[in-house]
């Protein structure tokens, strides 16, 4: 490292009760490329954040070339050199790409009170000409692929160069999450391309990709850095090893209670289609068993998982319940089958968070308190205090407002919500997402208890690691078609690498 | 005391403020008579407003009460007297077709409600219009005796106020201890999370509408019978005091948070006001400023800045 371009010197971050970050300090060399691994809640996204301006330290403090640097808002962040280029993507899809690149910024390019839209293009194009981009700026954003605004999104915080005087920092959450392997490498092209005048910060969890690309490597767990190294000294083994912080051991997913599924088959799916998202899709899932779904984004596991609950019904193909041939058009008609879900977007789509945990609990099965007819409050009550207490769910009480938990204990309440509904096939989509390890051996030991009571569990996980563990099954999926189906059994789980070949 | 405690009670603590302040100010307010006046005002503003609720508590607006309500009093002054007891549930059937159609326009074209239902309202004015030739109709002698449960009395208490808290009370039933009230709060607080909870959205929907147009043909019912005749400009005038009603009794219009119970203070505090502003002798232009600062000022408190990043 040359010398540090932007530094967080013992910065520390908590919400309420949560340590998001402890004590972390990061050194961002000047022409550097640092990488930033960690599991889901290690803390990489709040740092991301603060660096950013998006939020703000509770300790410790941020610097820029030595000197103390305050950040209030994403703007100053921008006015000190520092840009970020988001997971979700922040371009506005309904205007062009030129506007998008400019925004916020307009007041350079008017004259007389009006835009100079000639000018405003020039500058466009020249800030697409340095991540290689020809298109014509003018396109409405919408209409370019998703690498495409990927790259855009980058050529916005590259234009940050002109407006100040220090070199760039330019932070990329997991820009390749979601991009094909061709475009990656146009990524990286660019990056090692750009290193002269900025500096990088790059968020994977893909480690191989962070070795390729980084110059030097923090690692992050629990909210704490708890290494960091020269790329050229580490390996992806052993940088896996320090953000797990673990060796791999079976009985993490309580592999010892994975007990056989039955033979008889509550869910099949025979050549299931869904037009532009999926094709030819078949399996079959049993009582008991956990069947995993493994896939990148774009392999159409996203969309299968909607179709088994209803979102998106399928356009051919077959798909039989408990023997029974069905096409479920809504997720009313997928819980009147006995399917519950479990969402990736748990706030969203788990919970009503304004809603009381009783209100939760019994939202799917209304019809189990009603008395003559009406919802009784007693019957409520009662029935959401077991719940509680077989789920060891922590809360203020019955009426607690979902919002007021935890991720595990809301997850929990999700849970409870398709037990009182009587769900016997569980759809969990990412059921670990945001959890932290304490919370997510709950939901193992849920989901292995689940199992034993006959529930057949379909399961899309976090890591790869996570669905070999809990799975008997797992059916591989790319490009929108099945490439392996995997026998999983306790005690002769399969190696990730013989997953990943299927899916890349 | 939290803060969602005190925002629920304060609308309870500004009606007896208020009662009280005006009987301080002016101590003719404080008599059998007046109250009486507040609660004949207050009961349609409290039916049509019971309505409105259960449409805004899932997050959608009903536009049209008042049209629905004229043309119910104009088809119930028209077919009573010829007809009998039939012509009244010939008004509310109207009600609730113009929910109906209200309710499928939203759902099923995916028409904002605002939009829908104020379309409706054009199309329900316009048959009230035709078929009472855009005239009062008068209800004769020898039919007003099929009005005597809204007009006559029990125990000194108009039949009208004695029906108006039948009404409410089993719409606090239904919205507390039904599916459909309870999914209605679902929808209002987290549309995603009930569909996914295998709850018919839509069709929650439409009922939610149709209970607002059966309420607002009751509404008309009632005032054909107190007026002794029907018009289709009869309750123009109760839209914006009965939106009033809901949001200054503490639900949000952005729904999920609220009740009939909240509504029927809100109808109250509006009556008081309306009346109690005639008793300290303001204009009667001044009182539409007053109500439209009021509305604005009532919004505001009962709306939680956390609940909502953006306002459209």
């Amino acid at each position: 490292m040359t010398r540090a371009r932007l530094q967080a010197v013992g910065v520390s971050k908590t919400f309420g009760a949560t340590h998001a970050l402890q004590d972390v300090s990061v050194d961002i060399g000047a022409n550097e490329v640092v990488g930033l691994i960690g599991e889901n809640g290690a803390g990489k996204s709040t740092l991301m954040r603060i660096l950013a301006g998006v939020q703000q330290p509770t300790s410790g403090e941020l610097r820029s070339d030595g000197q103390r640097l305050q950040l209030g808002s994403p703007l100053d962040a921008a006015r000190s050199g520092i840009g970020i280029v988001f997971q979700e993507q922040s371009l506005l899809l309904n205007i062009s790409v030129a506007e998008n690149i400019v925004l916020g910024h307009e007041r350079a390019f008017m004259r007389n009170g009006f835009i100079d839209w000639r000018r405003l293009h020039a500058e466009a194009r020249a800030q697409l000409a340095k991540v290689g981009l020809t298109i014509d700026p003018s396109t409405r954003t919408a209409d370019l692929s998703f690498s495409a605004r990927q790259m855009v999104e980058l050529a916005k915080a590259l234009a940050l160069e002109d407006r100040v005087a220090q070199d760039l920092v330019i932070l990329l959450d997991e820009p390749t999450s979601v991009l094909e392997s061709a475009d990656i490498e146009v990524l990286f092209e660019r990056i090692r391309a750009l290193k002269r005048r900025a500096s990088f910060v790059f968020v994977s969890h893909r480690l191989d990709e962070v070795l390729a690309i980084s110059d030097r490597v923090y690692v992050m767990r629990d909210g704490r850095v708890v290494a960091s190294m020269g790329a050229a000294d580490t390996t992806v083994p052993e940088l896996h090893r320090l953000m797990v912080g673990r060796e791999l051991h079976a009985e993490y997913y309580h592999e010892s209670s994975q007990q056989p599924p039955s033979s008889e088959v509550v869910l099949e799916a025979d050549g299931l289609s869904a037009a532009g998202h999926y094709a030819d899709v078949s399996f079959s899932l049993r009582r008991g068993e956990v069947l995993g779904i493994a896939g990148v984004i774009g392999s159409g596991r996203e969309e299968l998982l909607r179709t088994l609950f209803g979102f998106l019904p399928q356009t051919s193909g077959a798909l039989r319940i408990n023997g029974e041939r069905v096409r479920l058009q809504s997720p009313a008609a997928a819980v009147e089958r006995g399917i519950g879900y479990l969402p990736r977007e748990r706030r969203l789509e788990g919970l009503v968070m304004y809603m009381s945990v009783a209100a939760n609990l019994t939202l799917a099965n209304l019809g189990s308190i009603l008395w003559h007819g009406l919802i009784s409050r007693k019957r409520e009550t009662v029935l959401a205090d077991h719940w509680i207490r077989a789920l060891s769910v922590r809360a203020a009480g019955t009426d607690a407002l979902c919002l007021s938990l935890s991720g595990g204990n809301q997850q929990k309440v999700v849970l409870a919500k398709w037990l009182v509904a009587g769900s016997r096939i569980l759809i969990l989509d990412h059921p670990t997402r945001g959890l932290d390890v304490g919370a997510k051996a709950d939901v193992y030991r849920l989901v292995r208890d689940l199992g034993r009571d006959g529930v057949a569990v379909i399961l899309a996980a976090d890591t790869l690691e996570e669905l070999i563990g809990m799975s008997h099954t797992i059916i591989v999926m790319r490009d929108g078609g099945v490439t392996a189906r995997v026998d999983a059994p306790a005690g002769a789980k399969p190696a990730q690498i013989e997953l990943i070949g299927h899916m890349v | 005391m939290s803060v969602s405690t005190a925002r629920a009670a304060a609308p309870g603590l500004f009606l007896a403020v208020l009662v009280v302040g005006i009987c301080l100010r002016v101590p003719e307010f404080a008599s059998a008579r007046s109250f009486l006046a507040v609660l004949s005002d207050a009961a349609p503003l409290a039916i049509l407003a019971a309505g409105l609720t259960f449409v805004i508590l899932i997050g959608a607006i009903d536009l049209s009460v008042q049209s629905v309500a004229s043309l119910a009093s104009v088809i119930a002054a028209l077919l009573v007297p010829r007809f009998g007891p039939a012509g009244f549930l010939a008004a509310i059937g109207a009600g609730v077709a113009a929910g109906l159609f209200s309710g499928l326009t939203y759902v099923t074209l995916r028409v904002p409600s605002f939009i829908a239902t104020l379309a409706s309202s054009g199309v329900v004015t316009g048959v009230a219009l035709y078929i009472s030739n855009a005239a009062t109709v008068t209800i004769d002698e020898r039919a007003r005796v099929y009005f005597d449960w809204i007009n006559g009395s029990a125990l000194g208490v108009p039949g009208y106020i004695i029906v108006t808290a039948v009404i409410l009370a089993a719409c606090a039933i239904v919205q507390n201890y039904t599916r459909f009230g309870r999914y209605s709060l679902a929808i209002g607080s987290g549309e995603a999370a009930a569909r996914a909870a295998g709850i018919k959205v839509g069709r929650q929907k439409v009922y939610a509408l149709v209970v607002s147009g059966l309420l607002a043909a009751l509404v008309g019912v009632i005032l054909a019978g107190r007026q002794l005749s029907g018009s289709p400009t009869l309750a123009n005038e109760l839209l914006l005091p009965s939106i009033a009603a809901v949001l200054v009794g503490g639900t949000a219009i952005t729904g999920g948070v609220g009740g009939v119970g909240r509504t029927l203070i809100g109808a109250l505090i509006v009556s008081v006001l309306r009346i109690g502003m005639t008793f300290l002798g303001i204009n009667i232009f001044a009182q539409q400023i007053v109500f439209g600062a009021f509305l604005i000022l009532a919004v505001g408190l009962t709306i939680d800045p956390g609940k909502l990043p953006f306002v459209k």
